[in-house]
């Protein structure tokens, strides 16, 4: 192999897409020649340098929050057997059972509104995320830890919220602010992953229509996790207290927050 | 579009967003050019199709929409496509310092703001594929997004890197 085929190639070879017998012969070229290995520890390096040191330009929450609402909100899934609704009315209508229709339209009735209310409390999570950073002064009370930001809340609601986890060094605790969660207030704790902020909401569980289905196991709780506009959010309830985890960190981060917090709490 | 695939369009707001930073220089513009490349996925969302990459997708919109509102209007020397830049720009191999230990111990000291600097300086073309390539998307990803061939995208890559290497010459001395 010449110099010129190698170094036409060290991107390639680099990201693994050489073929096994020309990778296997540029090695050796590579082993043997110093100009080439001087030359693919270049590339090696730009690429580095690139990936570790570029400036990075994300989008600002406020174009994020604009892009989300120029599309379209996410809409509660639909059951399954809502395609054949049509044909179970009319079958029930011919079989005019009053004591089978009944149960099943009661089901059917009830089904929905859960469906919704589980919509409704995940763009409610979301909307009081959008407000708090929306807002001139998100925090109203900032910094100074955890023994800080939780006395604060005291006086303030008409419960004290019931979270252990203090913030560590990948989830920093920012401070806390007084939020309103539908009819209630809420106790909103701020923590932070990089420059993502994370808001957790605390309020009375009573009342609300919890997810019962699709839950997934986080720490010691089953909570409902899901996504809307662009925002990953978490539901939980524990006691007489329901938890709501939302920001734009990827799922996963959040889901270790989550964890840190369920297994605290 | 159904809400599943919107939530994950959303997603790569940050990534549509960089890409239109370094093509538009200004952040209102990037703004602006992420906003419409989004209304224009959005009317177009009957064409995506499930199963492909809507990353790749998206960034085409934001190229073709790039190219279409943005480039004609400005006067930029460096706006033409990679292959009629660079003139200057010498092949790898005629270049004897791209290979030897000091450009190494160049590149190993610059700095974010010089190798921004140093980005912006290339064509809208080259910076477009160094940053598609930074993204992780496959060849035939970056050749969708560029509509080139995927051989086309290999030289075009391997010229950007080399131009911006030369540029890069300049910083650190």
């Amino acid at each position: 192999m010449k110099c010129e085929d190698v170094r036409i190639q060290l991107l390639d070879y680099q990201r693994g897409r050489v073929p096994l017998p020309a990778q296997d012969e540029m090695r050796a070229h590579l082993d043997a020649c110093p100009d080439c290995t001087r030359a693919e520890g270049v590339e090696h390096e730009l690429t580095s340098v690139l990936e570790h040191r570029l400036p990075q330009h994300p989008a600002s929450l406020a174009l994020k929050r604009r892009l989300a609402a120029q599309w379209p909100a996410a809409e509660a899934e639909t059951p399954w057997w809502s395609r054949w609704r049509p044909q179970l009315a009319a079958a029930f209508a011919v079989v005019a059972l009053l004591l089978v229709a009944t149960p099943v339209l009661y089901y059917e009735r009830t089904a929905s509104h859960l469906a919704n209310a589980r919509a409704g409390m995940v763009a409610e999570a979301v909307n009081d995320h959008l407000r708090l950073l929306g807002s001139q002064h998100p925090l109203d009370v900032e910094g100074g830890g955890f023994h800080q930001v939780k006395p604060w809340f005291t006086g303030r609601l008409d419960f004290a919220p019931a979270v252990a986890f203090e913030g560590d060094a990948d989830f920093p605790l920012k401070g806390g602010a007084i939020g309103y969660f539908r009819d209630r207030k809420a106790a909103v704790f701020v923590y932070a992953r990089r420059l993502h902020p994370i808001s957790l909401l605390v309020f009375r569980a009573d009342g609300l229509a919890w997810p019962a289905d699709a839950l997934t196991r986080i720490a010691s709780t089953d909570a409902y996790v899901t996504a809307e506009r662009g925002f990953n959010v978490i539901l939980w309830r524990r006691g007489e207290f329901g938890y709501a985890l939302v920001s734009d960190v990827n799922a996963r981060e959040l889901e270790q927050l989550a964890a840190k917090l369920t297994g605290g709490s | 579009m159904s809400s599943g695939l919107a939530n994950e369009a959303l997603a790569y707001a940050d990534a549509l967003h960089n890409l239109a930073r370094y093509l538009t220089g200004s952040e209102t513009d990037a703004e602006d050019l992420v906003q419409e490349t989004y209304a224009r996925a959005l009317r177009a969302a009957h064409q995506f199709t499930p199963g492909t990459n809507l990353k790749a997708w998206l960034f085409r919109i934001l190229r073709n929409t790039f190219l279409s509102l943005y480039r004609r209007q400005r006067h930029n020397p460096t706006v033409g496509g990679l292959d009629t830049v660079n003139p200057d720009v010498p092949g790898v191999a005629s270049e004897s310092w791209m290979l030897g230990d000091i450009e190494l111990d160049r590149l190993r000291k610059v700095v974010a703001q010089e190798l921004e600097a140093a980005l912006m300086t290339l064509s809208d073309d080259a910076r477009t594929v160094i940053l598609l390539d930074l993204e992780g998307l496959k060849e035939t990803e970056v050749a969708e997004v560029l509509g080139c061939a995927v051989g086309t995208v290999k030289s075009r890559l391997a010229r950007a890197r080399a131009a911006l290497r030369q540029r890069l010459k300049d910083y650190g001395t």
